[in-house]
C-alpha cells in the first residue's frame, strides 16, 4: 500500500505515488535552479511540465490510475538526465565551456572508476548547526560524529577557541548542497538520474524513520555518506552495528549542539545593536576620510593619534583604507550571512566570496607592513597606554554629531 | 583531446540550424521537431530542445501559437518569424561555405 498525492502538472490533474513525486519533484527543482540563470526560465519550465504532463497522460489514457515512480524515471530518461541536458544547452563562453570541459572530463573518468568527483559542501541534511561538520564528513569519508566532537574538543582547548570563528567562515564560504545533484557531488556520485532518484527515496526513508525512532535515526544520519553509496566500504559501514559509546557520543554532540545553538542566539540578539553600531562607525569614518580628507582623518581617527607619525601622507591613507577593510569586508560578510539566513537574500556567488576573501588577506597583510613601518608593533603598549590622545582623537570625533 | 567532446560540439553547433531547418519547411509541435530530430539522431533527449526553443524565440527568430489538442490541453504551435527566414538564409550560406572548407581540404 502506498499513498499518492495530487498534483497539478501542465494543467492536468495526476495521482502520483508519494515517492514518485518526491523524484519528479527533485527532478524538476533541479532543472529549475539550472535554467534560473537563462531568460524565459519560467517558460523553459512550463514546456518540461507541459511534455511530462503529456507523456503522463498517455499513460492515464491506458487505463493506469496512478503514476508511479516507474514512469517518473522513463519520463526522466526521455527527457534527459540534468547533465545531458545541460551540456547541449549550455550557452557558450569561454569560461563556463572551460568548466565544462574539465566536468566532463572527470565524468568520463567517473564512468571507468565509478568514483565520482567530491565537492566539499555543506550537508544541510544533516546539520546541527550549519552542515559543515557533516559536510567535511561527507568529504572526507569519516564518520561525522567523530568531526563534531573534534570540533567541540578543540572548543575547550587553550588558544583554540579561535575554531568557533573557523566553523563561521567556513559556513559563510562553503555553499550548501541543495539540489541532489549538489548532494550527490557531496558524496562524490555520479550524477545519474539511477542516484538522484536514490538520494531522494533515501531522503525520504529517512524522514520516515525520524518520526518511529529518534535514535536510530541519528546514527543512520550519521551514516548518510554511506547509506547512499553502494561502495564496498559503505557496505561495510552500514553493516557495522554502531557501538553504545557511538550513541552516547551521538547524544551528546545533539545536546551539545542545541546548547550552542541556544547560545548563539543569545548572542545573535545581544550583538546585533553592537553590529550596527560598528558599521555606523565605520560609515561614518569612511565619510570623513571622503569628506574631510586625510588630514582631517589624521585627527579623528584611530591613526590620528600619533601612529602615523612620520609616515608619508599617501601611506597613512593606504593604512586608513585597509584598515576599514579589514574591519569592514567581516562584518558585511556577517551581516549578509544574516541576512541570507532570515531575509532569504540570494547568497552570495563564490566569485565574489573569494575575492573579499582575497581581499581581506591583502588588506591584513597591508595593515600588517603599515603597523609595523610606524613602529606601532614595537610601542603597542606605549600608544595603549596614550590615552590623552585617544580621548582627543575620540571628542573631535563627537564633535561631528 | 577527446573524440566525444569534440563530437558533442559538432552537433551543439548544428542544432540551431537543424531545428531552423524544420521550421522553414513547415511549422510543427515542439513534439514533432523533437521526433525528427530524434530520427535524425541530432538529439537523443527531449529535454535539449525546450530551452533552445525558448531562447530562439526570445531572440525573434520564432512565434508560436497555442493551438487546441483534441487530447489534452493546447500545446505550442510553432512557426518561422521573417527574421528567422534571414538568419536561416546566413546559416545555410555558412554551412555551405563549411562544407566548401571540408571538401577542399579532404579533396587538395
Amino acid at each position: 500500500m502506498k499513498k499518492t498525492l495530487t498534483v497539478n502538472l501542465g494543467g492536468t490533474v495526476f495521482n502520483i505515488d508519494e515517492d514518485a513525486y518526491e523524484l519528479l519533484e527533485k527532478y524538476l527543482s533541479n532543472l529549475r535552479i539550472h535554467f534560473s540563470k537563462e531568460e524565459g526560465a519560467a517558460e523553459i519550465m512550463n514546456d518540461f511540465e507541459q511534455r511530462i504532463s503529456e507523456l503522463f497522460n498517455d499513460r492515464v489514457r491506458l487505463g493506469y490510475q496512478v503514476i508511479t515512480i516507474n514512469e517518473v524515471e522513463e519520463v526522466i530518461k526521455r527527457m534527459g538526465k540534468p547533465e545531458e541536458i545541460f551540456e547541449m544547452t549550455e550557452e557558450e563562453t569561454g569560461e563556463k565551456q572551460q568548466e565544462q570541459d574539465s566536468e566532463k572530463k572527470t565524468y568520463t573518468e567517473d564512468a571507468t572508476s565509478q568514483n565520482g568527483k567530491k565537492r566539499l559542501m555543506r550537508d544541510i541534511d544533516n546539520k546541527i548547526i550549519g552542515g559543515v561538520a557533516s559536510g567535511i564528513a561527507a568529504y572526507l569519508g569519516w564518520d561525522v560524529t567523530m568531526i563534531r566532537l573534534a570540533f567541540i574538543v578543540l572548543l575547550f582547548v587553550p588558544y583554540l577557541h579561535g575554531i568557533v570563528l573557523v566553523y563561521l567562515l567556513l559556513w559563510l564560504v562553503i555553499p550548501a548542497a541543495k539540489t541532489a545533484t549538489e548532494k550527490l557531488e557531496m558524496h562524490g556520485e555520479n550524477v545519474t538520474v539511477e542516484n538522484i532518484g536514490k538520494t531522494v527515496t533515501n531522503g525520504f526513508n529517512k524522514a520516515t524513520n525520524a518520526v518511529d525512532n529518534f535514535i536510530t535515526d541519528k546514527q543512520e544520519n550519521g551514516f548518510s555518506g554511506s547509506s547512499a553509496t553502494q561502495t564496498a566500504e559503505g557496505s561495510k559501514q552500514s553493516q557495522t552495528q554502531p557501538s553504545v559509546l557511538h550513541n552516547i557520543a551521538d547524544v551528546f554532540v545533539s545536546v551539545f549542539g542545541f546548547l550552542l545553538k541556544f547560545i548563539a542566539a543569545i548572542a545573535a540578539i545581544i550583538l546585533t545593536p553592537i553590529l550596527l553600531l560598528v558599521v555606523f562607525v565605520l560609515f561614518m569614518v569612511t565619510i570623513g576620510l571622503l569628506g574631510g580628507g586625510a588630514g582631517f582623518l589624521y585627527h579623528i581617527s584611530p591613526f590620528g593619534f600619533d601612529l602615523a607619525n612620520g609616515m608619508p601622507l599617501p601611506f597613512m591613507i593606504m593604512g586608513c583604507i585597509s584598515f576599514i577593510l579589514l574591519i569592514g569586508i567581516p562584518v558585511f560578510g556577517l551581516i549578509y550571512a544574516i541576512c541570507v539566513q532570515f531575509l532569504h537574500a540570494h547568497p552570495m556567488s563564490s566569485g565574489v566570496k573569494w575575492t573579499l576573501t582575497i581581499l581581506w588577506v591583502i588588506m591584513l597583510i597591508i595593515d600588517i607592513v603599515y603597523f609595523t613601518q610606524t613602529g606601532i608593533m614595537d610601542n603597542w603598549e606605549n600608544y595603549w597606554n596614550n590615552l590623552d590622545s585617544w580621548n582627543n582623537s575620540w571628542s573631535s570625533l563627537s564633535l561631528l554629531f | 583531446m577527446n573524440a566525444e567532446n569534440v563530437k558533442s560540439q559538432m552537433r551543439k553547433g548544428t542544432l540551431e540550424y537543424c531545428i531552423l531547418l524544420l521550421l522553414g519547411k513547415e511549422p510543427a509541435y515542439s513534439s514533432d521537431i523533437i521526433q525528427k530530430l530524434q530520427e535524425a539522431k541530432l538529439i537523443v533527449v527531449e529535454g535539449t530542445l525546450y530551452p533552445l526553443l525558448t531562447r530562439l524565440k526570445n531572440d525573434g527568430l520564432l512565434s508560436y501559437q497555442w493551438i487546441e489538442s483534441t487530447q489534452g490541453p493546447p500545446r505550442k504551435y510553432y512557426k518561422m518569424t521573417d527574421k528567422g527566414q534571414e538568419f536561416l538564409g546566413e546559416l545555410e550560406a555558412a554551412w555551405q561555405e563549411l562544407n566548401n572548407t571540408i571538401d577542399h581540404i579532404k579533396n587538395n
